[in-house]
């Protein structure tokens, strides 16, 4: 006898002249996505781009290294800035007063930017003038993660007004950046984060990631993470 | 809220597999969902009963296996189920370790009539 399921659970006898049948699928559920990033990436490599997806909860501070970036890198390689946000366009005016190439997505509802809407922004910015691209994305640490653009890396932010658990809270997220961020230290003092708890809970779920502490509104620490942009360019240009 | 898109996602690929064998109706699809994905499945349930409202799955049940998380060390070859976010080998403590479960989101099959 054949039984179907309702949305409620109770099982249903379709057996009198129901015609039913099992499909087997097998498919990745964000496939698609995949792909879109897959083309990305392939225009990301004819150009030369080393791609960031910047990632971490709102107010962490992603814009303001982005200022800062855009400052320290000037003369050395050529910035370029996707930002995603759900309504304004606050960011990309921001990154916009130092004279590099930016586009705001807005993203309405969705809480992440997806391969398709920064392959929208692609034709537009001039990837052939850019050097480094980085995607800020939008301030959530759940979501965008499961949604590559095509990035070589993910780099997450950790400001030390939100907790040094996170890490052991939001695991993928962890997991899948290569560099962690630690934004804000200038608060410490204030705070009751424990730095070196921070960083043994991210190691925890990710062994080998990259830790670098900054302060972007005092500047400190600012020379390793472009050290690190610049091994790392370096690196993909390489590669080539 | 990624759920919305996850759905979206999940219609798209179930209404595409359905079509091509003709069916008129979707009435289940059952897919599985690593814990690593942060999914929650009566969230994933309410937005995909949103977003198939008016397609040939409007109504069908979507049944959301959870994969949880599992491990295995390449430093003593156990393999382990990781719990509490101790990603660290519970026989060596090694911390050499490959997941080898947690990271799913697939559709596993559909039910058409
Ligand atoms: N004290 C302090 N505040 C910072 C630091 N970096 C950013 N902020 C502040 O944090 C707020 C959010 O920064 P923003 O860059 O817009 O965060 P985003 O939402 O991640 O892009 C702003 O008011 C910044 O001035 C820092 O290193 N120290
Ligand atoms: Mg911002
Ligand atoms: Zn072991």
């Amino acid at each position: 006898m054949l039984y179907t399921y309702a949305r409620n659970k109770t099982a249903v006898n379709i057996a009198a002249g129901g015609f039913r049948m099992k499909i087997n699928v097998m498919q990745d559920v964000l496939q698609a996505n995949d792909r879109i990033a897959a083309e990305n990436k392939q225009l990301f490599k004819k150009n030369n781009n080393l791609v960031l997806n910047l990632m971490s909860s709102p107010g962490a501070g992603k814009t303001s290294l982005l200022e800062k970036t855009a400052e320290l890198l000037a003369g050395k390689l050529r910035l370029g800035v996707i930002v995603g946000d759900i309504e304004t366009t606050r960011d990309a005016d921001r990154i916009a007063k130092y004279n590099i190439p930016s586009i705001q997505l807005t993203t309405g509802s969705a809480c992440h930017l997806d391969a398709n809407m920064v392959a929208s922004a692609l034709p537009h910015i001039g990837l052939d003038k850019i050097d480094v691209l980085v995607v800020e994305n939008v301030g959530n640490l759940v979501c965008p993660a499961e949604f590559i653009v095509g990035e070589d890396y993910k780099v997450m932010i950790l400001s030390v007004t939100e907790g040094d658990e996170k890490p052991l809270k939001y695991p993928m997220m962890f997991k899948e950046s290569s560099l962690m961020i630690i934004n804000k230290v200038d608060l410490l003092q204030y705070t009751n984060f424990n730095l070196e708890e921070a960083k043994a809970n991210a190691r925890k779920v990710h062994p080998g990631i990259d830790i670098i502490e900054v302060s972007c509104t005092k500047g400190t620490g600012l020379d390793a993470w472009i050290a690190w942009l610049t091994e790392h360019h370096k690196k993909k240009a390489g590669s080539r | 809220m990624h759920e919305m898109g996850v759905a979206q996602n999940i219609l798209d690929i179930a209404v595409a597999a359905a079509q091509k064998e003709g069916a008129q109706k979707i009435t289940r699809i059952n897919m599985i969902a690593g814990e690593l994905r942060g999914i929650v499945p009566m969230q994933l349930s309410f937005c995909f009963g949103i977003v198939a409202k008016d397609s040939i799955a409007s109504g069908a049940y979507l049944n959301i296996e959870e994969v949880p998380v599992t491990a295995h060390c390449e430093n003593c070859n156990s393999d382990f189920a990781v719990e509490e976010y101790q990603y660290i080998c519970p026989k060596c403590g090694s911390t050499k370790i490959q997941l080898t479960g947690g990271t799913e989101l697939r559709i596993k099959d559909i039910e058409i009539e």
